[in-house]
């Protein structure tokens, strides 16, 4: 395992694609870490690291991996490059922040887990919803006793997914081939949003007992750009879970209902042009600032051996398990 | 002075629209030629289907072939075209938008005009010279169908007839001919003229999506986009590419409306308000300075 004195902390970039550059970006602005190195295939996502000061510059992330004075880096690649990446960036000795989920499914996921443990580096996935402070509000209510024993719970997460605007709303951005094909993703809106919704949901009310779920196709695709889900908790409580891909608009929320009482939060995105000007200005835009904390995070949690690990590899694998079980108890 | 017909369609099944485009076709005195061979060219920018304002409605296309069938032939051969694009393949939007579904059971061609023989043709706009490949398929077809849908668009103003043709260009990393669109609008529409627009304001996408109900024929597409412009609250004369194509000879900003009220639609249609053309002036204006680069 590698020694992280109190210097700043040397991280890697790999991918910079869309959530990438948000990593990148985000990265640039911790002060106890600096970014020494990016990988991408493109170059022109290489310029765009290069405009940020990011000097060595690699289209081949395992160059990057051999770098020696490197500590940590964050990977963002499409899901199917997942465990390849990550078991050799652990093997290499690197700490590893992966982008949600997982992997494409439990059994990629579990040779991520256990190549974190065999090389003893330290491994979160990336999961912002957690750093949401109207969801960290949420959970310290639902601890604090306000609401009673919860029952029912509903979670939401409804988005365009892949088909998104630029920031500034008009232009349309490409949607990466690979999301459109469900062997490189694992699935469709269900894994994408779900491991969000599940992870959530189990921070709230523990561990699930049983899943169901029900799949939904409005684009035609070959895989759900819809679903909804049953779930039961070992707690006694149940929830439903929305997800979709198939909306302009952005919902995404938790709502508890208690023995005592009922409260609900969402996290919802700052209006299109704002987040462009925040983003020319060089500034984090409200809908990203979770991203940052959970790098900030990331971070601390390198530096500190004493520091908990909110999101362990674990409990990724645990969502994915959940996710496949979903996939697998379907409700015609 | 072109007419252009406006007719309001409340319902998007496929009757009702029919009845509205063939009383629009009316309206400007249309009368339709003997064909073998028709394209039609819907609006398919994006994954984003019909419900957001963006993408033509496969029910409209699905009327358009229902009347045709009806009014030239049973037998006429009838593509619906599109070509790849930057951020668009059309192996995708063909099925994501609900055009494969129409194909099969409208017996209809889809062609992505991106994979298909083409010839190379050259044209001038203002004395510059553009060289574009033209697919045969729309060279070589008795009649061309526009099916635009009208809408804002940062780098055009306004996105309607002329707009759409920029579609029938193969070459698909259009990103490209951005720094010159306007010219490459107007060249388009030159080297591949069409003969009939319909335009699909059912539902649109002005500041915000709004059911509209609006069907609007014209031959001429500067008047259609004109009479589009008008009703988005944009002078049509402050759209540069409407100017140059009537200074390019492909029709006229002066209009003549026959049927529905102007007033009405343009009333009810979703315009931007000041702080939102404000501030999409200062994005222009960053663009136009590079620093967009700085955006996701």
């Amino acid at each position: 395992m590698l020694v992280i004195n109190m210097e700043k902390l040397k991280l890697g970039v790999i991918g910079l694609g869309f959530i990438g550059k948000v990593h990148l970006r985000n990265c640039l602005k911790l002060k106890s870490a600096r970014v020494v190195a990016a990988a991408d295939k493109s170059k022109k996502a290489l310029n765009y690291a290069n405009e940020f000061g990011v000097k060595q510059l690699f289209t081949d992330y395992q160059k990057l991996l051999k770098l020696k004075d490197l500590d940590a880096v964050i990977i963002a690649l499409p899901t199917y490059l997942h465990a390849e990446c990550a078991i050799r960036a652990m093997e290499a000795g690197k700490h590893v922040f992966l982008e949600k989920p997982l992997a494409r499914n439990p059994r990629e996921g579990w040779k991520i887990v256990s190549a974190a443990r065999r090389n003893c580096v330290k491994f979160m996935v990336g999961y912002p919803l957690r750093f949401v402070p109207e969801f960290v509000r949420l959970k310290s209510r639902l601890e604090s006793g306000f609401l009673g024993d919860i029952q029912l719970a509903y979670a939401v997460n409804i988005t365009a997914g892949p088909f998104l605007h630029r920031a500034e709303s008009t232009i349309p951005r490409p949607v990466p081939e690979w999301w459109l094909n469900k062997e490189l993703t694992g699935g469709g809106a269900l894994i994408d949003l779900g491991c969000h919704m599940i992870n959530l949901l189990r921070w709230f009310l523990g561990e699930i007992s049983d899943i169901k779920s029900r799949l939904g196709y409005h684009f035609n695709f070959d895989f759900e750009d819809y679903a909804t889900c049953i779930v039961d908790f070992k707690c006694g409580a149940s929830a439903i879970v929305n997800v979709g891909w198939f909306s302009q608009d952005t919902a995404i929320g938790i709502e508890l209902h208690g023995s005592i009482g009922h409260d609900r939060a969402y996290h919802s995105p700052s209006n299109k042009i704002i987040t462009a000007i925040k983003l020319l200005l060089g500034k984090t835009p409200k809908f990203y600032i979770p991203h940052l904390k959970e790098l900030s995070y990331f971070v601390d949690y390198v530096k500190n051996d004493d520091k908990e690990n909110r999101l362990s590899g674990e409990d990724a694998l645990r969502d994915l398990e959940v996710i496949a079980e979903a996939y697998k108890n379907q409700i015609r | 002075m072109s007419l252009v017909g406006l007719v309001e369609c409340r319902d998007r099944n496929v009757n009702s629209v029919k009845k509205s485009v063939k009383e629009a076709l009316k309206l400007i005195d249309y009368s339709f030629p003997r064909a073998k061979k028709i394209v039609i060219k819907p609006n398919m920018c994006y994954y984003w289907d019909y419900s957001t304002g963006q993408t033509t409605d496969p029910n409209f296309v699905a009327a358009l072939i229902e009347m045709f069938r009806e009014e030239i032939s049973p037998d006429v051969e009838i593509s619906i075209v599109e070509s790849d694009a930057s951020a668009m393949k059309c192996k995708y939007v063909f099925k994501y938008l609900g055009y494969e579904k129409l194909a099969k059971e409208y017996d209809v061609k889809l062609v992505n005009l991106s994979e298909v023989e083409a010839e190379k043709a050259t044209v001038k706009v203002e004395g510059e010279v553009f060289e574009f490949s033209v697919p045969k398929i729309i060279k070589y077809a008795d009649l061309r169908v526009n099916v635009p849908k009208m809408k804002y668009m940062s780098f055009t103003k306004i996105s309607a007839a002329l707009k759409n043709i920029f579609g029938c260009n193969p070459y698909p990393r259009k990103f490209r001919y951005h720094s010159e669109i306007d010219k490459v609008i107007v060249a388009l529409n030159k080297i591949m003229p069409f003969n009939l627009h319909v335009l699909d304001g059912l539902t649109v996408c002005g500041a915000k999506t709004l059911r509209l109900g609006l069907v609007m024929a014209s031959r001429d597409p500067v008047a259609t986009d004109a009479v589009a412009a008008t009703i988005m609250g944009v002078n049509p004369k402050s759209v540069a590419h409407l100017k140059l194509a009537e200074r390019e000879g492909l029709g006229k900003i002066e209009f003549a409306v026959k049927g529905g009220d102007l007033d009405y639609f343009r009333r009810r249609f979703p315009r931007k308000s000041i702080s939102e053309k404000v501030l999409a002036f200062g994005y222009r204006v960053a663009c136009k300075l590079g620093l967009d680069k700085r955006i996701i």
